[in-house]
């Protein structure tokens, strides 16, 4: 089957739909892994049900809001990692061995030989002898007991390290950005010009960095929405009062706040605009797809 | 077509959700309570069940955000996926999938009826329009496919029509969809 008809075959919405058995799931996984072309159809499909589920809401009742927070808060506490229980084993615990209390004592039993009252003594040996047996159970119960315990402790704590570690590189990222951000804002040759929203009603910026010697630029989307499907962002600088191409933007800038180099060098201009337009960008801006503006 | 004014992108709301703040839960409340609600109502039958599930749903989101995998999908799909399951699982074990198994066409119809009746948050024209714009064949496949948990032998048994009709249709329902959306 062909990329074509394999998309045609409808097992794609099967597997977005969730209806596949895990089987055929994990083959789709497979295939989409393997193949670009599958794995946006997919996204689309994904965003089509999406806007599918959207079109459907329904407001929750007003009080559910406290009532959910409520919660959220009530089972944080619950939540916290359990102490770790390490007191010792009770090694001095009574164990009830044939109705007597037998103590975890070192006593040797003399070799002797045997003598009248040897019945006495085996049965002296047998309930010491199952009286440890039933003493090892138990201790053995409860040192099974607390590595379980400990296990589900260190679990946590590891599960917990992996969160913060996610969460501090996603940190250091954020900070590397607003580093940059901060290092071009101080070079003094280096013009900063932030263009804001033409769209009324829709709090938009973007940023241009220009170092007009050098006419080297960078483009950061402070406040841009993502692009629809099939659309891309495209920088323009304005030239004598004409809007002149500077490149589309990558798509997962928005995702990502990250500063993007402009590739072609503006030697001049004045002013920057950025609009929406088709994948892959177009000759010249649509003027009712123009989101943010400013001037140098 | 006018942009969508988003406060946070998807990143920043996953950063935001990772502090665990009261501002956080507000907005993720704000923004996404009504498409989660939406669509665990298109699950369970009554609004008691809803809400808990949505209580349910809220708590799991907040717990597993440090889980979330941003390779796997958006945070979207990722959160309405949860709420899709947690609604289905509630039928489940309250034994109701059986029920609504045997009720199967009455309740589609039904959930179309309430779907329609019930207020909706959507705050263009058009995006109603699509909804009762799917052809009832395609609504039906859609609905007991992703709402019901059916799986593909199920669907294709309750309707009587075979299996490789059943994915065509699925394919038609959200060529549909997208064509609607893309407009």
């Amino acid at each position: 089957m062909n990329t074509r008809e394999y998309i045609e075959s409808g097992n794609l919405e099967a597997f977005v739909l969730g209806v596949l058995t895990p089987q055929e799931e994990a083959q789709v996984r497979a295939d989409i892994a393997a193949n670009p072309e599958l794995a946006n159809e997919v996204a689309s499909i994904e965003a089509a049900m999406f806007n599918y589920a959207v079109a459907q809401s329904v407001t929750p009742p007003l009080a559910l809001e406290n009532q959910i927070w409520d919660a959220i808060q009530a089972q944080e506490k619950e939540q916290h990692i359990p102490e770790l229980n390490i007191t010792a084993a009770p090694v001095s615990t009574p164990v009830n061995g044939g109705g007597d209390t037998i103590h975890l004592e070192n006593k040797s039993i003399p070799f002797t030989p045997a003598s009248k009252n040897t019945t006495w003594r085996y049965a002296a040996v047998w309930v010491a002898l199952l009286g440890s047996v039933a003493l090892n159970a138990v201790l053995s119960y409860q040192n099974n007991q607390q590595k379980e315990q400990f296990a589900t402790a260190s679990t946590k704590i590891n599960e917990k390290m992996g969160q913060l570690i996610a969460e501090q590189r996603s940190m250091a990222q954020v900070l590397d950005i607003y580093r940059k951000r901060s290092d071009m804002m101080a070079d003094t040759g280096m013009q900063t010009v932030v263009m804001h929203t033409v769209v009324k009603g829709h709090p938009m910026a973007a940023t241009v960095y220009w170092s007009k010697s050098s006419g080297a630029a960078y483009v950061m989307l402070d406040a841009l929405p993502q692009p629809p499907k099939g659309m891309q962002y495209q920088l323009w600088v304005m030239q004598d009062g004409k809007p002149v191409d500077m490149g589309v933007l990558p798509l997962d800038m928005t995702a990502t706040a990250s500063i993007q180099k402009v590739e072609k060098p503006v030697m001049n201009g004045q002013g920057f605009a950025i609009s929406l337009e088709k994948m892959g960008g177009s000759p010249s801006p649509t003027m009712e797809n123009i989101y943010v503006m400013g001037k140098s | 077509m006018p942009p969508i004014a988003t406060t946070y992108t998807e990143e920043e709301l996953i950063l935001l959700l990772k502090q665990q703040s009261r501002d956080a839960f507000n907005y993720l409340y704000k923004n996404y309570s009504a498409v989660l609600y939406g669509v665990i109502n298109k699950v369970v039958f009554d609004e008691e069940t809803a809400n808990d599930v949505l209580q349910e749903v809220f708590v799991k989101i907040w717990n597993n955000i440090g889980q979330y995998d941003a390779q796997k999908g958006r945070i979207y799909t990722w959160m309405i996926n949860i709420a899709r399951n947690a609604a289905i699982d509630k039928l489940r074990s309250k034994g109701e999938i059986m029920r609504s198994k045997i009720q199967m066409g009455e309740d589609v119809v039904n959930d179309v009826q309430k779907g329609q009746k019930t207020e909706q948050t959507t705050d263009t024209i058009g995006l109603r329009k699509i909804v009762s714009g799917l052809k009832p064949e395609y609504e039906v496949i859609v609905s007991l496919a992703y709402f019901k948990g059916y799986t593909l032998d199920e669907i294709s048994k309750t309707l009587e029509i075979p299996l490789g009709t059943v994915k065509t249709r699925m394919r038609r329902a959200m060529q549909q969809l997208r064509a609607a959306f893309n407009n």
